[in-house]
């Protein structure tokens, strides 16, 4: 799993809005791709389609073959066990800690008590969290509660990461580490999915790039440089620990 | 998750606590009415074993007239026991309880016919007793043959209305009974939309997602039965002292029954089945078709 692609897709809401127009596109297993173009472009509508939170008026969106606007209804809850989703307002639980936070997907996935500490663990060493899981959200910078959002979004290690605008609130440094997070987990062969309209960033990076306009796709650039170079490139943080990838 | 149901009602406990006690009025109503009606027809059945019959003379009656009906009565082997009050025993007795006394010594003649009551054996057929009234009725000096069934009969119409009324009631309260517990579970569901969303998002399942709120749901149904419950027991000690002494005038023994184990598990089960039916219509209308973002 990790395999997308979309035929001909087409979204047009109630209003004769068309938010994405015949769009095809394909996404390698273990790809890294950013989704960029102006605000109201058409990039969270593409996010929504493939989080199978929408569907779209024609057309198809492939998951390894498999049609997820024709998954039961019955079926979603196991197709979304397998992405990770992250968000700009991160939709943190504010009553929760954010030990309970990054457990909740393993919770609801049935995984056992001792495994869960051990895997949320693992995960909020990997946005540099280790000693705040007792804290709650409130208690956390921007750029925290932004990364507790990318550790719950990875603490099932999915096979696919969505990401809507991640960076959106933060100052470019910390930008810049959130996507070198994201570069890192591209590395153990999740496919990533990031849609930002921070073009400089997005260029600067060097990956595979994808532009919309007005609900079409005008420009596809091909990755200048690997994730493996990037992450060489850059310095490994001390925690950087991407093992036990499945 | 039956934890953070838990957690969600002892948050908001005075909500909740509203919540029981419109929930147990509710059920208190129909339930108190049923207790009613069981114990009436207990009544009933108690009294029904020895029915009997009252013979009113007229007043010129004289003593000869009055000892042929009695012994009329007594020959009969299934008549138990026939008391007779003559005329003066009934002027005493009047005397006595309503308190004129020496009033009514002022009174030419008393104005009072003698009587007889008869008790009849614990099963006597209708028949026999329908050919002792008409043979009883057409004595000399007899005016009135009265059998005890008609109000025994009246009893039972008004257990009969009692119960009717207890469904209706029922029905109606246990609808209103639904339908707060499933505005309280809307509130709540809509209190925790965000939560819900990302459950979803992280791949709950329906069941997942509806389980705390049909737990919830369930709490405050049952929340609601032990009310009613209590509301019952204490409306039962308020009014068995004057029940008491009503009955023992009937030398009738007052034993409230109905309230018991059964009747208490089968008021809670219903009133927590009752608070699920009403989170349920909740989940259906909010939670079905949740849109993610
Ligand atoms: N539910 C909706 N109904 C009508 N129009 C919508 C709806 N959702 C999004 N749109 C419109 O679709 C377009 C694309 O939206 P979106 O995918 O959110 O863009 P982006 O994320 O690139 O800013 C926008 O013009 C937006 O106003
Ligand atoms: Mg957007």
């Amino acid at each position: 799993m990790g395999h997308i692609v979309l035929q001909h897709v087409t979204r047009r809401f109630d209003n004769g809005h068309e938010a994405l127009s015949d769009v095809s596109v394909g996404f390698e297993e273990g790809s890294m791709t950013f989704l960029t173009g102006h605000s109201g472009a058409g990039k969270s509508t593409f996010l929504k389609l493939l989080l199978r939170a929408d569907v779209p008026t024609r057309g198809k969106v492939l998951v390894n073959d498999v049609d997820i606007a024709r998954l039961a209804e019955k079926r979603l809850p196991r197709y979304r066990q397998h992405l990770g989703v992250v968000f700009q307002d991160h939709h943190l639980l504010t009553q929760r800690t954010v030990f309970e936070n990054v457990a909740l997907p393993l919770r609801v996935g049935g995984m056992r008590e001792r495994e869960i500490g051990r895997r949320v663990r693992a995960s909020l060493g990997q946005v540099d969290l280790l000693g705040k899981e007792g804290l709650f959200p409130r208690h956390l910078s921007t750029g925290e509660q932004q990364r507790v959002g990318i550790a719950r979004a990875v603490v099932t290690r999915p096979k696919i990461l969505l990401a809507d605008e991640p960076t959106g609130n933060l100052d470019p440094q910390l930008s810049a580490h959130i996507m070198d997070l994201f570069a890192r987990f591209n590395q153990v062969g999740t496919t990533v999915i990031i849609a930002s309209h921070d073009i400089q960033l997005i260029e600067a990076m060097g990956f595979r790039m994808l532009q919309l306009e007005h609900g079409r796709v005008v420009g596809d650039h091909a990755a200048t440089r690997s994730t493996a170079e990037w992450v060489g490139e850059t310095e490994a943080p001390a925690t950087a620990d991407l093992g036990g990838q499945e | 998750m039956g934890g953070e149901s838990f957690h969600f009602v002892s948050a908001r406990l005075g909500t909740s606590f509203l919540v029981w006690l419109v929930v147990g009025i509710a059920l208190a109503l129909p339930a108190g009415l049923w207790i009613l009606q069981v114990n009436m027809n207990e009544m009933s059945a108690g009294w029904e074993g020895r029915p009997g019959l009252s013979v009113y003379f007229e007043l010129q009656a004289s003593t000869e007239d009055i000892e042929v009906a009695a012994q009329q009565l007594r020959k009969h082997e299934q008549v138990e026991s026939v008391s007779v009050t003559s005329a003066d025993q009934a002027l005493d007795e009047f005397k006595t309880y309503s308190g004129l006394g020496d009033a009514l010594t002022l009174l030419a003649e008393n104005p009072l016919p003698a009587s007889l009551t008869a008790r009849f054996a614990q099963n006597i057929d209708t028949d026999v007793v329908d050919r002792l009234i008409a043979a009883v009725q057409d004595l000399p000096g007899v005016a009135e043959v009265v059998v005890e069934k008609t109000w025994l009969e009246r009893l039972n119409d008004l257990s009969t209305a009692v119960s009717r009324l207890g469904v209706v009631l029922a029905v109606l309260f246990g609808i209103g009974a639904v339908l707060v517990t499933a505005s309280s579970v809307r509130l709540a569901i809509e209190s925790r939309l965000d939560e819900l969303r990302v459950l979803k998002m992280v791949g709950a399942t329906q069941g997942q997602v509806r389980r705390p709120f049909l737990y919830f749901g369930a709490i405050y149904g049952f929340g609601g039965g032990v009310i009613a419950a209590m509301l019952i027991a204490v409306t039962l000690v308020v009014i068995e002292p004057p029940l008491q002494s009503l009955l023992g005038s009937y030398q009738q023994e007052l034993d409230l029954a109905g309230f018991n184990l059964g009747f208490l598990a089968f008021l809670l089960v219903l009133a927590s089945l009752l608070g699920v039916a009403g989170a349920l219509i909740a989940v259906r209308q909010r939670l079905n078709n949740l849109e993610l973002f």
